[in-house]
């Protein structure tokens, strides 16, 4: 594979310190500079036929954070009685949760055009396509606050012998998933075609293992390993795999084949952007021990999709919502008045004009490198630099034909082995249309070969045709021919994709001290705060939050 | 005159007579190929162009001067014109309104152009051959050529390059004869350079037709169907391929066969009347898939049915049924009978949007070899198409064989009872299937069999019908899952059951 960024030589950016960070940084920079001069004086690009741009979350609003860029003094003051700030999931359910409860004096903010944050999603004429995340796994049977949720839009249509019974539309669509691997696709992604007896059996042998580890329940009696993360046993015995990384762990364990390693490398980039090494072994557990979930008419562990991914559910939770959202506005700082109340300053990035609003209660749903920025006064005893962020690089390619290779055909998720990407879904998927040709594959692939600063830092700074220059020649190696069926690529850089669960993380004292309330009216809903950024944390920590606002409304919340 | 361009000048002769005779053949073959019919078709060919060389011979005399290039000029033209002409027409067969005016003004052009040849090489050769000896010379090399052409042409040429690769080939000789005549005469002519040129771009443009005549008449597909390919079209859904031999007409989808016209009413009567004979006071008729419109005229075979409603991806299928002549004659022009109401949609897509009732649905779709298809056998699908079965109405759906299939078809049966559907498993024996099944699908355990059926059935009848209902041991029902959207069981026992025998 040549498809890899120039600088992946090995033993390069290693240990980084600060101050060679940014010479560091600097480098990659020129190099790319450097690159997109060369590939301008050389036009003959292989992929300069491709078209399409690259987009991502509102670049200026992040400059006006970072850079603390002069804005106008605010005109105008409004007052309100509950302000959530960020429509993501988490904003996105605390709203609904507080509606749904019966508090209506609220607004929900949003410095974007569309709700939906990570979960956002976008459409051509071929398909909608996500642009973030993706898919669901069917509900844990105990979790009735999501199979509330998932009944009231249409996921869950009705039960069976005490089973939900979901929605066969949403349910994916078979085949699931294929791998590229010794040459040939096979069906499913844990690897199997070409594996030596002894690599087989340790692939069991994980997986008995987990099936233990889904099981087993802490001296609390909890489950060790649920969702909400906030759910699972305090027993150190499982808490204490939090100090050590998921490579750690499987090296305690014995398990060392290439393949198996291979495929819990590729989980945890698909989960939290990063790879074994930077991930703690609670967090790589957690992934397959905390889907417990059963259906009447669907496996365990079934995936739940939609053409448009999560973006489908963002629009179940905001349906109700109406009037309370106001998009395009984002807020630049919180602070408290003499009073106690929190004054939030708000931007209008259409119109370029500044107001307050006044709260008598905030729930941020922002995630924490945005906080840092919004708290100038407030204390929050977090050390945000031990929050890190994965960076994720996204391609919805609009195809006109897929060349087939030898092996399985296409299937929701296909994954190609040992290559940078998580591989890349079918959009079209979930469409019972007999197809022609043309479809939407997304394409993801997390930035995890550098430190997130450095990833970051030069995913910015690419060019259209660089990022070509990383995603083609894997395309290529999936589907040879591809280039020439391609009609459009529109890429999708999230710089602070998802929080990732370093070691200590999860079960540390930082995220204890970022989920606190401060003075009682201000409350926090962030995936960050879980460590785990899924739908499913981002659902609980709205509710969370919102239960928080209700108590002090004296409303007992009722689920 | 030397002795080399002598000869040189008879082999035109003997050339330029081969290629007029072939040009007639492939008219004619074509002809009867996408037209059906070969007596009235080849014989109006030729008629057509015997007349049209009439024609040449008659307006060779207005040709007064420079003879030699005039010769050359129509060498070349009769070379584009009739290399290109297979081409031409089994590009425009589609659009069948104006094919005849095409084929026959095709046929006629190059009639007046062959004509023109020989009349004009004899005026060539006058000076150079006494008078007696030049008609014996010319005559004999002409009908020589003809002999060669009648024999090369089915038995070297069309099976082994197909006629449109025979066209290229052909026209490519006949501006090689111009190329020829040109370089030998060079003095003799003016414009030799331009004659030239335009002579050698003439064989480069046909050599190009030549090398991607595979483009519109697949060859290398040719040889995988055992009948001559007389249409074929590749839609955004399937690639649709039409063969005949003899009177019999086959239609594959993507390769797979669809009917025969020798037995397919074996298969549309077991399709139709053992529900639709049952009802008889069904009215509305559903027909998804089907678009060749033979399950429709069975179904019109009925006087109390007042509307059918068929439901088609393919607008490329439903034109085809709806406008060919030889298709025409076998749905009995079905698809254009006003109660016929054609809808070129997806079926799934079509369905679970708020639709009336209908008493009869025939669900007739292609058998799930993937998973696209494999989405229509699903509970999901019979779900929807159960909520649009009148009360006391039968569905009846293609099953796949029982036999050569028994886990696909027992799984099409277990699905369809998965949505609290009763169902009436049966089968047949269409030659050019094999042993085939159906099963009907009814909300109550309502069917009663027909005591009699029309008279003018040739399979169904009361007798055999009893037959159909019977499956013996090595067709009988086994255990199998439900096919689901997220499971598609049905397309991996169809791929598994099938590639044993294939
Ligand atoms: C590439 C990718 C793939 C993923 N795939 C999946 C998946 O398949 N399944 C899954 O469950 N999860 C997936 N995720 C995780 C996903 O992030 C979570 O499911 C969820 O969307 C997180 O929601 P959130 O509300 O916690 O955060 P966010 O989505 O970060 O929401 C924060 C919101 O706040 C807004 N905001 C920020 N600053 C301000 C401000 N100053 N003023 C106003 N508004 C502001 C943002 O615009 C955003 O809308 C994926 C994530 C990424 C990046």
């Amino acid at each position: 594979m040549n498809g890899r960024p120039f600088y992946k030589s090995p033993g390069f950016v290693k240990g980084l310190s600060r101050r060679s960070f940014l010479l560091k940084a600097g480098l990659v920079t020129t190099g790319i500079f450097l690159g997109g001069c060369i590939r301008k004086l050389n036009p003959k690009t292989a992929y300069k036929n491709i078209k399409g741009s690259i987009k991502g979350p509102n670049a200026k609003a992040g400059h006006i954070l970072r850079d603390k860029l002069p804005l106008p003094a605010p005109n105008a003051t409004r007052t309100i009685k509950t302000l959530i700030i960020g429509s993501g999931i988490s904003g996105l359910s605390a709203a609904r949760w507080l509606k749904k409860q019966g508090h209506h004096d609220f607004e929900l903010l949003e410095l974007e055009d569309h709700v939906g944050g990570n979960s956002y999603s976008g459409k051509n004429s071929v398909s909608a396509y996500p642009l973030g995340a993706h898919y669901i796994t069917i509900a844990n049977n105990e979790d009735t606050l999501l199979t509330g949720f998932l009944q009231e839009c249409g996921v869950i249509t009705g039960y069976e012998n005490s089973l939900p019974v979901y929605n066969e539309y949403y349910l994916c669509f078979d085949p699931e998933e294929r791998l590229l691997i010794n040459g040939q696709w096979q069906e499913g992604i844990v690897p199997d075609f070409g594996l030596s007896a002894d690599d087989k059996a340790q692939v069991k042998k994980f997986f008995a293992l987990i099936d233990e580890l889904k099981k087993v329940k802490g001296v609390d009696n909890k489950f060790a390993f649920d969702i909400p993360i906030d759910n699972s046993s305090t027993d150190d015995k499982y808490r204490a795999l939090d100090l050590i990384t998921f490579k750690e762990y499987l090296h305690q364990q014995k398990l060392t084949s290439v393949y198996l390693l291979w495929y819990l490398n590729y989980c945890c980039k698909d989960d939290y952007g990063q790879k074994i090494d930077k991930v703690s072994a609670w967090a790589g557990i957690h992934y397959f021990a905390s889907r417990r979930g059963k259906a009447a008419n669907a496996e365990s562990n079934a995936v739940l999709t939609w053409p448009e991914g999560n973006g489908w559910l963002t629009q179940k939770l905001a349906a109700e919502l109406g009037e309370h959202v106001r998009k395009g506005n984002m807020c630049y700082s919180i602070n408290y008045n003499q009073k106690g109340q929190v004054v939030a300053a708000i931007y209008d990035i259409a119109k370029g004009i500044t107001s307050n609003i006044i709260a008598d209660n905030v729930i941020v749903a922002t995630p924490q490198f945005v906080n840092q920025r919004l708290f100038k006064d407030i204390q929050r005893g977090v050390d945000y630099s031990k929050l890190n962020y994965s960076p994720w690089f996204i391609a919805n390619i609009t195809v006109n034909r897929l060349p087939q290779a030898k092996g399985a055909g296409l299937c929701w998720d296909n994954v190609a082995y040992d290559t940078p990407s998580v591989g890349y879904v079918n959009a079209g998927q979930q469409t019972v249309k007999i197809t022609d040709e043309k479809r939407v594959l997304t394409w993801y692939l997390p930035l995890c070969d550098h430190e997130p600063r450095v990833a970051r830092l030069a995913a910015y700074t690419r060019t259209y045709e660089q990022w070509m220059g990383i995603m083609m020649p894997e395309l290529e190696y999936m589907h040879p021919g591809i280039t020439d069926a391609i009609e459009d690529v529109e890429c999708w850089v999230w710089g602070h994709g998802m929080i990732y669960p370093a070691v200590n993380y999860i079960w540390g004292a930082n995220r204890k001290a970022a989920q606190k309330p401060v003075n009682n009216n201000m409350f926090f809903a962030h995936t960050d705060l879980s460590g785990i950024s899924i739908f499913e944390e981002a659902f609980h920590q709205g509710i969370r939050a919102a239960n928080q606002v209700l108590t002090i409304y004296g409303k007992q919340p009722q689920t | 005159m030397n002795k080399k361009l002598h000869a040189l000048l008879l082999i035109s002769v003997f050339v330029v007579a081969t290629c007029g005779l072939i040009y007639e053949l492939i008219a004619g073959t074509l002809a009867s190929y996408l037209l059906g019919d070969s007596v009235t078709q080849f014989s109006t060919i030729i008629g057509v162009y015997l007349f049209s060389m009439g024609i040449g011979s008659w307006v060779s005399k207005y040709f007064e001067k420079n003879i030699i290039s005039w010769f050359i000029q129509l060498e070349i033209l009769v070379g584009l014109v009739g290399g290109t002409s297979s081409t031409i027409l089994f590009l425009v067969f589609e659009s069948v309104a104006s094919f005849r005016i095409i084929l026959y003004s095709l046929v006629g052009i190059t009639g007046i152009l062959v004509g023109l040849e020989i009349p004009l090489l004899m005026r060539i050769l006058k000076d150079r051959y006494e008078f007696k000896d030049l008609v014996s010379k010319v005559f004999t090399f002409d009908y020589i050529g003809a002999l060669l052409a009648s024999l090369v042409f089915p038995l070297l040429l069309i099976p082994y390059l197909g006629l449109v690769k025979t066209s290229y080939l052909v026209g490519i000789l006949n501006v090689g004869v111009a190329l020829i005549v040109c370089v030998s005469f060079k003095k003799e002519i003016k414009a030799a350079v331009y004659l030239q040129t335009s002579a050698v771009i003439s064989v480069l443009a046909l050599t190009v037709g030549f090398v991607y005549a595979g483009v519109i008449t697949n060859f290398s597909e040719s040889l995988t169907y055992a009948d001559t390919i007389i249409y074929s079209k590749s839609t955004p859904y399937q690639r649709i391929i039409l063969t005949k031999k003899g009177k019999v007409l086959r239609l594959f989808l993507n390769g797979n066969l669809q009917f025969s016209s020798d037995d397919e009413y074996r298969y549309h009567e077991a399709l139709v009347h053992p529900g639709l004979q049952a009802l008889p006071n069904a009215h509305n008729v559903l027909v998804m898939g089907g678009g060749d419109g033979l399950a429709v005229r069975e179904i019109l075979k009925y006087p109390n049915i007042q509307s059918v409603t068929l439901v088609d991806l393919d607008k490329g299928m439903t034109g085809l049924f709806k406008s060919n002549r030889m298709l025409l004659n076998l749905n009995k022009s079905s698809l254009l009978s006003p109660k016929v109401k054609v809808i070129n949609a997806d079926a799934f897509t079509w369905l679970r949007q708020d639709k009336k009732k209908f008493d009869f649905m025939v669900i007739d779709f292609p058998d799930p070899s993937n998973y696209s298809v494999g989405k229509l056998y699903t509970n999901s699908f019979y779900k929807l198409a159960k909520g649009v079965l009148a009360p006391g109405g039968i569905m009846v759906i293609q099953a796949t064989s029982p036999y050569v299939a028994p886990k696909s078809f027992w799984t099409v049966d277990t699905t369809l009872r998965s949505v609290g559907l009763h169902t009436i498993p049966y089968h047949n024996y269409v030659p050019s299937f094999g042993e085939w099944g159906y099963i009907m699908a009814t909300e109550n355990p309502v069917y009663k069999k027909p005591a009699v059926f029309l008279p003018v059935m040739r399979f169904v009848t009361k007798e055999s019908l009893n037959l159909m209902f019977y499956f013996p041991k090595d067709m009988a029902k086994v255990k199998t899952e439900v096919n689901k959207l997220n499971n598609q069981v049905l397309v991996k026992y169809f791929e598994d059951e099938w590639s044993s025998v294939l």
